[in-house]
């Protein structure tokens, strides 16, 4: 095993604002009250609830990196995955927005492109959403797999909200749903100190090439550190999902990702992992300029895109199946019995990478729940 | 505006070089040039007195059709703006010109940079890039910034709509050299915007996928698309690009033809790939015109091995 010369503060946000934003309706909520509590030294401005263009003063009078926006959300907080075409499979996810934007700075992030608030923004209103999870939730015969990290990432801020306990305490008890905390952070101090049932709550890390880790990945954690404390939350009982998103092609990728691989099995048995997700990079053509505006020094727009049935560039699919052949047979080497499976790919790389495909989206969706022990219950 | 009078000056008077007030560039108007020779001067060009003569604040085309033809020493009639601050005769110049004509790219980006230099943010953003069409994000503030450091060759050719703003956003990180050099391609081979705008993303995305300058690509394309008579055919150059840039799907292209021709394919059905071999639907199309080849087409379809089928729609 790899020994860490100096362990990461499990405790430290990697987000620390020095101001904060409070719409007027988002004052006086216990969450609003609690982050506030614990920025003592941040400047607070309630400010009325902005139109588009406000928003776009906002941003330049207070620096979005170093502000954090607090809102009443108006809208539904459980949504179905965007996902992507019919011609790809997708694996009928649900978000939980709770939150919207990261300040880690991956250089691929799709998220340059989607969002319109440029602040990075948490909902306040948890009854609201609570109440909306109960009447969901409450359906007889659907399971959920429900997810945080979609919009932003679940944990990188999680000392400073501490929302991962209530959340990992709600959907302990809850039996027809699983939650995922999806993260690049190692902020887990809240899901080790939780002394609460926690269910079938997974952890799961985006994991990638130590080299894209180290040039494309801005603050996150290192793939060491994100190892071993999945381990810890392994330890502690929880279960732990992993990503490897977007899976890049570069000079030297098998041997990369052959390390991450053998790090993760110095770490993890392959029974610890609920299931392991691999999608080589894609993105709108039109993030291609914002991602290179936003990011000079990244090359990765610069391979071998064409355009994909959904629109979205993607890698010439012999690329794909290069990669995703060696990443595959190098995680089995290890790991003969883990879930792998791919995100928004076609099904003709399903068939050609794992012998097999899923005949729809519902057909996938069944296979992940199938990995959930209390889709069983 | 009052603050105006009514005077005559001499063309040699005119400060043609200053560009404080920066509303045109580019080509005259030929219908511009024609009404002045039929007609004279209709609208008086508003000028402002300086210590090097007048700056011209409105009427910029007006004057450079006439200073075509005029010898300098002829009197024009003009308007003289007195007592006026920089900031009312931009505005005043701003309107006029938006109420009859729309900015080229250079025009905007100039307007802009000259503004940015005399009204307050507040204005340039509630005022100013509103008239201009330009949205508020800054990437649109850096390409007029980008365009305001253009070579004079570079800025002709977009005020003449040759290079459109898109190959812009791609060049703003090349420098001068490499820049001169695209010039250079586009003068030798009358490239223009989208076929244009492709060969620069080509060699952009190759400039940045080998970590070398875009001028390494342009230089390797030219050296291997260049004729007999010291040419450069545009096609072969926009082919070589894109094999270098897509050498997989180039190569799986020319295995897809080699199979076809392997399995001595009819070449009367026409069998298409999928686009970019994505998705795995094939394409097959043929012409008839009776009954008779319809039969012949039947034939010629059912003749065909189905495992020289599959080995065809095998995806790379």
């Amino acid at each position: 095993m790899t020994i860490l010369k100096q362990p990461p503060d499990y405790s430290r946000s990697l987000f620390r604002p020095t101001k904060v934003l409070v719409e007027e309706e988002a004052a006086g909520y216990p969450l609003t009250e609690s982050i506030i509590g614990r920025l003592p030294d941040a400047e607070v401005v309630t400010i009325k609830r902005p139109s588009s263009e406000e928003l776009a003063d906002l941003s330049r009078q207070f620096g979005p990196r170093t502000t954090l926006y607090l809102a009443r959300h108006r809208g539904r907080f459980l949504k179905a995955c965007p996902g992507t075409a019919e011609s790809y499979r997708c694996c009928l996810y649900q978000i939980l927005h709770l939150a919207l934007g990261c300040n880690i700075g991956c250089s691929y992030c799709v998220l340059q492109g989607y969002l319109n608030n440029p602040f990075i923004t948490q909902f306040v209103n948890l009854d609201d959403a609570f109440a909306e999870l109960d009447r969901e939730l409450g359906r007889p015969g659907i399971f959920y797999r429900i997810g945080t990290g979609e919009f932003t990432d679940s944990l990188f801020m999680d000392p400073l909200t501490e929302l991962a306990p209530g959340l990992i305490d709600y959907f302990g008890r809850c039996k027809s749903a699983v939650l995922e905390l999806k993260t690049k952070s190692v902020a887990i101090s809240g899901l080790l100190d939780y002394s609460g049932e926690i269910g079938e709550t997974i952890v799961s890390w985006s994991l990638n090439a130590p080299r894209i880790c180290a040039k494309e990945e801005g603050h996150a954690a290192t793939i060491e550190e994100r190892l071993t404390a999945a381990a810890l939350c392994r330890q502690r009982g929880y279960r732990i999902g992993l990503h490897f998103d977007p899976l890049l092609d570069f000079p030297g990728w098998e041997d990369e990702y052959r390390q991450t691989v053998a790090s993760i099995f110095t770490h993890l048995k392959g029974d610890d992992i609920i299931w392991i997700s691999i999608g080589a990079f894609r993105f709108m053509p039109q993030v291609k300029e914002i991602l290179k505006s936003n990011h000079p020094q990244t090359n990765i727009t610069a391979g071998e895109f064409i355009r994909g049935i959904d629109g979205k560039q993607r890698y010439f699919s012999a690329i794909r199946r290069r990669l995703y052949r060696f990443l595959v047979a190098e995680i089995k080497r290890y790991a003969p019995d883990v879930f792998i499976y791919f995100c928004m790919e076609d099904q003709y790389l399903w068939q050609d990478t794992f012998g097999f495909a899923p005949a729809d989206n519902q057909e996938l969706s069944h296979w992940l729940d199938k990995c959930c022990y209390r889709y069983y219950d | 505006m009052n603050n105006v009078k009514t005077d005559h000056c001499l063309l040699s008077d005119i400060d043609f070089d200053d560009r404080t007030f920066p509303f045109s560039y580019g080509f005259l108007p030929a219908r511009l040039e024609s009404s002045i020779a039929a007609v004279g001067l209709l609208q008086q060009p508003l000028l402002l007195v300086s210590d090097n003569g007048f700056k011209i604040v409105c009427g910029r085309r007006r004057l450079e059709v006439i200073s075509k033809t005029a010898d300098g020493s002829g009197k024009i009639s003009v308007c003289l703006a007195e007592n006026s601050s920089f900031q009312e005769l931009f505005r005043r110049a701003l309107w006029e010109n938006l109420a009859i004509r729309e900015f080229n790219p250079v025009e905007t980006a100039d307007i802009y940079t000259a503004a940015a230099k005399l009204f307050s943010i507040d204005e340039i953003e509630k005022e100013i890039m509103p008239a201009l069409k330009l949205p508020l994000k800054p990437r649109f503030r850096m390409r007029c910034q980008v365009i305001a450091g253009f070579s004079r060759k570079l800025r002709d050719l977009l005020a003449a709509g040759s290079v459109d703003v898109e190959t812009v956003d791609l060049i703003k990180g090349w420098s001068d050299k490499e820049r001169t050099a695209l010039t250079d391609l586009v003068e030798e081979t009358g490239l223009r915007r989208n076929k244009l705008r492709e060969v620069v993303s080509r060699l952009d995305d190759l400039a940045c996928r080998d970590e070398v300058s875009p001028l390494e690509p342009l230089f390797a394309a030219r050296k291997a698309v260049l004729n007999e008579a010291g040419g450069i055919d545009v096609e072969l150059l926009r082919s070589h690009l894109k094999a270098r840039l897509y050498p997989q799907l180039t190569a799986a292209h020319l295995e897809f033809a080699a199979l076809q021709e392997k399995f001595s394919w009819p070449a009367d059905l026409r069998l298409e790939p999928p686009p970019d071999f994505e998705g795995g639907e094939y394409r097959l199309s043929f012409t008839f015109t009776g009954s008779d080849e319809w039969r012949k087409i039947c034939d010629k379809l059912a003749s065909v091995a189905l495992e020289d089928v599959d080995e065809l729609c095998r995806r790379p």
